[in-house]
């Protein structure tokens, strides 16, 4: 009797000790990140993915921070860095997990950042891999709003740019406010950004 | 019982507390302290970022011997094994990554273009943007220094060599016939279309020892891994359509391109300067296939073309015209595979084979040849470190030629030559650190047509000041060529020598984001020149392998699309001092392919209103030497300045349909490249003479090009 108590006690207690490790780890991570520390929340979340290698989201938000960071950072050798370190983390996942929805998200916002970076050559490099990036997370996921919107964004610039008809764009980036809404979180640290600037982009589409 | 369940509980609970605190420091390679370090041990969430001075501290409930790791962007992340127990602060040390944006690149004597390059001098895209390029990757070439105009022959002419002392590869694969088939004084172009290709590696000198049978310089193209789309592209020219395609499928895909062009109607729209019997007339198509594997890539690419043209070239030496009619085949196709093999072994294997056929009319005598070239190529590359890379292989090719002159109701005159050729290389890349860098190598071949082995030694160096300041670099090798085909066809009556050629090269550059600066100087000397006594080289001529040469100069290359919006502009200067004694050269002299000075200047202008970019590209060379047998002496006089303003313009209908249209020597300068004398004097005493001057003054294009993809974005800019 004693001993199957001691057994269960002790699995609730490593278990609960990992479980809140993690959590807190990465709550720990997402507020530095909140704060603007950019490289501490980097360097945090490499930590956790290297203590958590079944968990996708410790290397997915190292690709994000440093993707993030890289389109504020003026050094030329720093911005490309930082694009690598975000390919290589952000690579790690994709090869456990080629069918995740987000990981593609992810992986085309680092074509974006490349795009930035020199838009003359890289443009027509990453544009048609971008929008393939987009169209297959939104077939492994009809319900991702990011992969939605994600796309409407960087299809809108162009077509604005050449006086072309952005409502198909437009009606895009409106179907997937719902979807943010209706976006169904299976972890309190599952990406779930997009709404508000979704939503300030509908409001660009309504002035013209 | 309830001693047991208190033991439990006192060990669950020590190992919950038995806690160390590591303590250290993280600095660079010269004991700067580096903030914001990621330390911490592999597997665990123990771990923390340095502070300002670097310092670290934090504690930790694992045990025994574990693995601590340091990380920072752009450093070489660093693992070392410590024992928790006793471990004592340290100061760690990391050193900067080599493969970042300012490092150190080895590179005297390469001129890079494309997006692998960390330092390109030309974009994917100003192959096809460059006013006068018309989509000829030669001509794009040739706006950068190093290069000569040669305005009537149009193949590459790199610092005092001739255009055959280039040799180009595909994907590291010979292209044994690299331009399309022409006659005396009507320029060829390059044979492949600018669009399969992602990067483009142009060597004026002092390059890797993986290439080999070149003297002067290496091309080295490489075909797309991965297009980047499903796509179909649809051009219409004043000179022929196009028609392209690109299918995507999960692990492979294929690009299909195919044209037609005909000058014919655009030759009876405007003036030409010689008689043309039948214009220029084309038929091409090509292929791509990639497809990966598990472990690596495989990439097919097959080029079919069939060309043909009929012309009256005219001679100071015969009153009547001389009819010239060509038809050339050519077939090109080239396998590559590139995969890991694990452990950072990675193999390379290739074959590429070209075949050319050129049935020649001149008058009604008949000229036919037929040449079957094959190059393979196996070459292993072992990644020791980041900073240590060593690579070694071997090459076979093997060369066929035969030509039959049949001369008009007499005799058949037959000439030709089976070469095989073998070699191995061998070379290491090896960075010292982020700022030091060095590539040697060596290269040993046989040639069983010549009976000769050789052994090739290549080294460079380079060294960088500081992170935002200018490098140097110094390259030195030795490089042997087998003679070209014009006199190897006669290996039955002589047996030739390998030329032979050393470079030494020594360049600084200094580059900033969208800015850079290149200086070059450099000293070539040839040894072992074909030196023949007849006025032609022929199968009965006496020939010795004694000629000799040398080139010395300096290249200036700056570009800059930093300065002015929307404005990028690049200027190549060279000098050159050039002689050589070769051929039936009586002196030492300059020959006629070189200017002493030429000026390129290339800009290109994007008007946002207007969604158009136009470029305007300027090219001035002085005069080129020739002989004048009115007076004493041998490439004693030189031609008129050489003078060309191209323009092009590019609009952007819609994202997709682009409107281009070119005009090359705006201006009209009346060009002279060489002037041919007359064999005999004329009554008077007087060696008459007749220019050679460009087959037309100006070149007019004007083509439609639309691209429908699924991205909507994509255009053909890239192909123009």
């Amino acid at each position: 009797m004693v001993k199957t108590l001691t057994a269960i006690a002790m699995l609730i207690c490593t278990t609960a000790f990992a479980q809140t490790k993690y959590e807190q780890g990465m709550s720990k991570a997402l507020e530095l990140w909140g704060q603007g520390k950019n490289s501490e929340a980097s360097a945090m979340f490499e930590r956790i993915a290297s203590a958590e290698p079944n968990q996708w989201l410790p290397n997915y938000y190292v690709a994000m921070v440093n993707t993030v960071a890289s389109f504020s950072t003026k050094d030329r050798a720093q911005v490309s860095a930082m694009l690598d370190k975000a390919q290589k983390a952000l690579e790690t996942e994709i090869l456990k997990n080629p069918n995740n929805a987000e990981l593609l998200v992810m992986q085309a916002m680092i074509f974006t950042g490349w795009v930035v970076f020199d838009p003359m050559n890289n443009g027509m490099k990453y544009s048609g891999q971008i929008n393939d990036l987009y169209l297959q997370a939104q077939k492994l996921d009809p319900t991702n709003p990011r992969a939605v919107f994600g796309k409407a964004e960087y299809e809108i610039g162009g077509a604005a740019y050449f006086g072309s008809d952005t409502t198909p764009m437009c009606k895009e980036i409106a179907r997937s406010i719902p979807m943010f809404d209706a976006f169904k979180l299976e972890s309190p640290f599952h990406p779930k950004w997009g709404k508000d600037r979704a939503e300030e982009a509908l409001k660009q589409c309504g002035k013209k | 019982m309830k001693s047991i369940f208190t033991f439990w509980l006192s060990l669950i609970a020590s190992i919950g507390f038995a806690q160390t605190e590591l303590k250290g420091r993280v600095v660079d390679e010269k004991n700067k302290p580096i903030p914001g370090a990621n330390v911490y041990i592999e597997g665990s969430y123990d771990g923390t970022s340095t502070d300002d001075d670097g310092d670290f501290s934090f504690v930790t409930s694992e045990t025994g011997t574990q693995t601590l790791v340091i990380s920072f962007l752009s450093y070489e992340t660093s693992k070392i094994e410590i024992a928790i127990e006793s471990y004592q602060p340290k100061t760690l040390k990391l050193r900067e990554s080599v493969n970042v944006l300012d490092a150190v690149v080895v590179n005297a004597g390469t001129l890079e273009a494309g997006d692998r390059a960390r330092v390109s001098v030309l974009k994917p895209l100003d192959i096809v943007t460059t006013a006068g390029s018309a989509g000829n990757i030669i001509a794009a070439l040739q706006t950068l220094p190093g290069t000569q105009t040669v305005g009537e022959d149009g193949r590459l002419f790199v610092r005092g060599g001739e255009a055959d002392e280039t040799q180009t590869f595909v994907d590291g694969m010979r292209v044994p016939q690299p331009y399309g088939a022409t006659t005396n004084n009507v320029p060829t172009r390059g044979r492949f279309s600018p669009f399969l290709f992602s990067g483009i590696s142009f060597s004026t000198g002092g390059y890797s020892a993986e290439y080999g049978e070149a003297l002067s310089s290496v091309l080295l193209l490489s075909t797309q891994d991965d297009p980047d789309q499903n796509k179909t592209d649809i051009s219409l020219m004043t000179v022929g359509l196009g028609l392209g395609h690109t299918k995507k499928w999960e692990k492979s895909s294929l690009s299909l391109n195919a044209a037609y062009m005909d000058l014919a109607p655009y030759q009876w729209a405007i003036p030409q300067n010689v008689n043309w019997n039948r214009a220029f007339q084309q038929m091409s198509g090509e292929a791509v296939y990639r497809k990966h594997f598990e472990n690596g890539l495989l990439k097919i690419y097959a080029a079919f073309d069939a060309s043909r043209f009929d012309l009256e070239q005219q001679s100071i030496n015969s009153p009547a015209d001389t009819r010239v009619d060509l038809k050339n085949d050519n077939l090109y196709f080239n396998a590559s595979y590139k995969g890991d093999l694990g452990n950072t072994w990675q193999l390379t294997a290739g074959l590429g084979y070209g075949l050319a056929k050129n049935n020649i009319g001149i008058n009604q005598d008949d000229v036919r040849n037929t040449e079957n070239a094959a190059h393979v190529k196996l070459k292993l590359a072992k990644r020791i470190s980041d900073r240590i890379k060593f690579s070694f292989g071997g090459d076979y090719f093997i060369t066929d030629f035969d030509e039959s002159y049949q001369v008009f109701e007499g005799d058949k005159l037959k000439a030709g030559y089976t070469s095989g050729l073998s070699a191995a290389f061998a070379e290491a890349d090896v960075f010292f650190s982020k700022r030091l860098a060095m590539k040697v190598g060596a290269r040993t071949a046989y040639n069983d047509l010549l009976h000769e082995s050789v052994l090739s030694p290549r080294a460079s160096i380079a060294y960088k000041f500081g992170k935002k300041a200018g490098q140097v670099s110094f390259a030195y090798g030795d490089f042997q060529q087998a003679p070209r085909q014009e006199y190897v066809k006669f290996s039955d009556f002589h047996r030739f020598d390998n030329e032979k050629a050393s470079h030494y090269i020594f360049n600084y550059q200094y580059t900033r984001d969208r800015q850079m600066l290149r200086a070059e100087v450099y000293y070539k000397q040839y040894r072992d020149l074909v030196k023949f006594e007849s006025s032609t080289p022929s199968f009965d001529s006496d020939y010795t392998n004694t000629g000799f040469g040398y080139a010395k100069g300096i290249d200036l290359f700056w570009r800059d699309g930093r300065t002015f919006r929307n404005f990028e502009y690049w200027i190549s200067y060279s000098y050159i001092d050039s002689e050589r004694n070769y051929r039936n050269f009586p002196i030492e002299a300059t020959p006629n392919f070189v200017a002493n000075q030429s000026l390129s200047v290339v800009t290109k202008y994007w008007i946002e209103d207007w969604k158009s970019q136009v470029s305007l590209t300027h090219s001035m060379a002085t005069g080129r030497p020739f002989t004048n047998p009115n007076r004493p002496g041998f490439l004693q006089e030189k031609t008129k300045a050489y003078n060309s303003l191209s323009l092009s313009w590019a609009y952007l209908l819609t994202q997709q349909k682009i409107l281009y249209f070119s005009i090359s020597n705006v201006l009209g300068t009346q060009n002279v490249f060489n002037y041919e004398y007359a064999n005999n004097p004329n009554a008077s005493g007087v060696f008459e003479r007749r220019e050679i001057i460009p087959t037309a003054d100006r070149f007019l294009f004007v083509g439609f090009f639309w691209t429908i993809s699924g991205d909507k974005k994509s255009n053909q800019l890239q192909n123009l």
